[in-house]
């Protein structure tokens, strides 16, 4: 017994602040009340227990790892922590109340953009979720059971426009759809077997299907094996503000880019 | 006479005559009829009160009156607001079946008050549902305006839901009290005084709102323009990077215009094709 504990207080020897991610409110009413030296922040899609240091999680990372490293960078680019601090941090792995602690110790290596992804995008942080959403979704069950690929361009749609061009009539216009609206994610399915882009507005709003995106690609690095769709996406986001959110045909990934660099990857399935 | 039907189906009969029909000859007709009242009253009473709540959560009130003050206070009683109707019903049936007891049973004390209570019940009655009601949908208003409210923290903004609960709150009293014959031209003068206010200020204060609101519902029907094209819109130009009801984003390297819809039609849009 005395074995575990001591491995419990290695864990938590020295840490400069607690982090809670999705903390019910008698897990977080523990902490608050305790009293402690270390500062106490939480992270969670929503601030339920109204803690007063808070870093919103746009999207319920299944992945542990992303999660922390969002939480992280989070609080990083708030200045509630800095680089070589360390960070206990009380996560759920699996379903129910918070089960696992880990120990990090904050570096350079810890930025990885994906705060940055959604928190200084031009477009809504919501609006990058729902079409996440709609990414992982359609990843998950394809187009009548067949793999999909489908390229969303959000945010600064006036600019994407005008370096894009139709490859056919676009089925968006004079439509005033936003991603969210329940009745998107079966249209957006439907039309994910047309060819091209779609763009999206920074409120979220579609502007455009079947966009042949046009950007000068010079200098755009990705890793090499992506296809044209990636590299057609990831050009646009180095030529305009706009994020990428592509979804692989071949091997069912989401990815996300901005500034023509790739930024984050998750696989559907784990969601 | 149907007292005598039913002595002369007995005697036809031949079922058990004798002590039977001593005893129910025994006992008036008026007090027979009196406990017939009161057992169908009795019925009447659970099944109305028991379909009121049933109807209600099929409905699903419970679930839309959710974390209202009235639910709340209803839950700590261990009942709940639909079991207070419910139960409302019930005692309104009782009482009636109890005001059918007495003119069946020809109970001629203060004849006239009972007649007036009477007519009296079903207004009280409903006055109690209106109040009910009125209470239920001011803290139901109160807890939508709050939860619209929320993204602004601003500590004044709390003045908002709760102005909306008691204009609701006053609208049900008015309705109860006049549905009680109470004078209330005094209470709806104010009321008229007060909407009449809230209009005029709405008025002035949202009118930029409303002209842009309509301009925006005729831009965003007939889009004279779409995100991407190239427009001038007074002295701002640039590319369109949205339309909403409201304003229009217009953008050129490094500037944003938010530009008011009703600018838009003050002004005209030029579209420019290169």
């Amino acid at each position: 017994m005395s074995a575990l504990s001591d491995i419990l207080g290695d864990l938590v020897s020295d840490v400069e602040s607690v982090f809670l991610f999705s903390p019910s409110s008698s897990h977080y009413e523990r902490f608050a009340d305790a009293d402690m030296d270390e500062e106490l922040v939480v992270i969670a899609p929503e601030n339920a227990v109204e803690a007063e240091t808070y870093v919103e999680l746009p999207l319920e990372f299944d992945n542990v790892s992303d999660r922390i490293r969002f939480g992280v960078e989070g609080a990083l680019e708030r200045e509630l922590v800095e680089e070589g601090d360390v960070v206990a941090c009380s996560v759920r792995v699996f379903d129910g109340d918070a089960d696992g602690l880990v120990r990090v110790r904050i570096d350079e290596s810890m930025r990885s953009g994906i705060y940055d992804l959604f928190a200084n995008s031009r477009a809504d942080p919501s609006v990058i979720r729902d079409v996440f959403e709609v990414a992982i979704e359609l990843g998950k069950k394809g187009q009548k059971g067949k793999p999909v690929g489908a390229l969303f361009v959000v945010g600064d749609a006036g600019k994407v426009m005008n370096k894009s061009r139709p490859l056919s009539y676009n089925p968006f216009e004079k439509s005033h759809v936003h991603v969210g609206d329940p009745i998107v994610n079966v249209m957006l399915k439907e039309f994910s077997r047309l060819d091209g882009a779609f763009v999206i507005s920074d409120s979220g709003k579609i502007v455009s299907a079947y966009r042949y995106l046009e950007p000068a690609a010079e200098g755009v690095d990705i890793p090499k094996g992506l296809g044209a769709r990636h590299m057609a996406g990831a050009a646009i986001t180095r030529d305009t503000n706009a994020t990428a959110i592509v979804l692989s045909e071949s091997d069912g990934l989401v990815r996300a880019f901005k500034g023509g660099q790739i930024i984050l990857e998750i696989d559907p399935e784990e969601y | 006479m149907t007292g005598e039907g039913l002595l002369s189906t007995h005697t036809v009969l031949q079922f058990d005559p004798g002590q039977f029909l001593d005893v129910f000859d025994a006992i008036p007709r008026a007090v027979w009829a009196a406990l017939l009242v009161v057992v169908v009253g009795l019925i009447a009473a659970a099944v109305l009160g028991t379909l009121t709540t049933r109807a209600l959560v099929r409905f699903g009130v419970p679930e839309a009156i959710e974390g209202t003050a009235f639910e709340r206070t209803a839950r700590e009683f261990d009942t709940s607001t639909v079991e207070v109707l419910g139960t409302l019903v019930r005692f309104f049936v009782l009482g009636i079946t109890f005001l059918a007891v007495l003119s069946v049973g020809n109970v001629t004390v203060a004849a006239s008050f009972w007649s007036r209570t009477v007519q009296f019940l079903p207004q009280l009655f409903f006055a109690v549902i209106i109040l009910i009601v009125g209470v239920v949908v001011g803290d139901k208003v109160q807890l939508v305006v709050g939860e619209r409210l929320t993204g602004i923290k601003l500590p004044q903004i709390g003045v908002f839901p709760r102005l909306a609960k008691f204009s609701v709150f006053y609208v049900a009293v008015l309705i109860a009290l006049s549905q009680l014959g109470v004078a209330t031209l005094a209470l709806v003068v104010l009321l008229a005084a007060y909407l009449f206010a809230l209009v005029l200020l709405g008025g002035i204060a949202l009118s930029d709102l409303l002209k842009s609101g309509a301009a925006g519902s005729y831009l965003l029907l007939n889009q004279p323009y779409a995100i991407g094209d190239e427009v001038q819109i007074g002295d701002a130009r640039g590319i369109v990077q949205e339309v909403n009801l409201f304003v229009t984003h217009v953008e050129n390297d490094g500037e944003e215009f938010i530009v008011p819809n009703s600018t838009v039609f003050e002004k005209g849009v030029v579209r420019i094709r290169e």
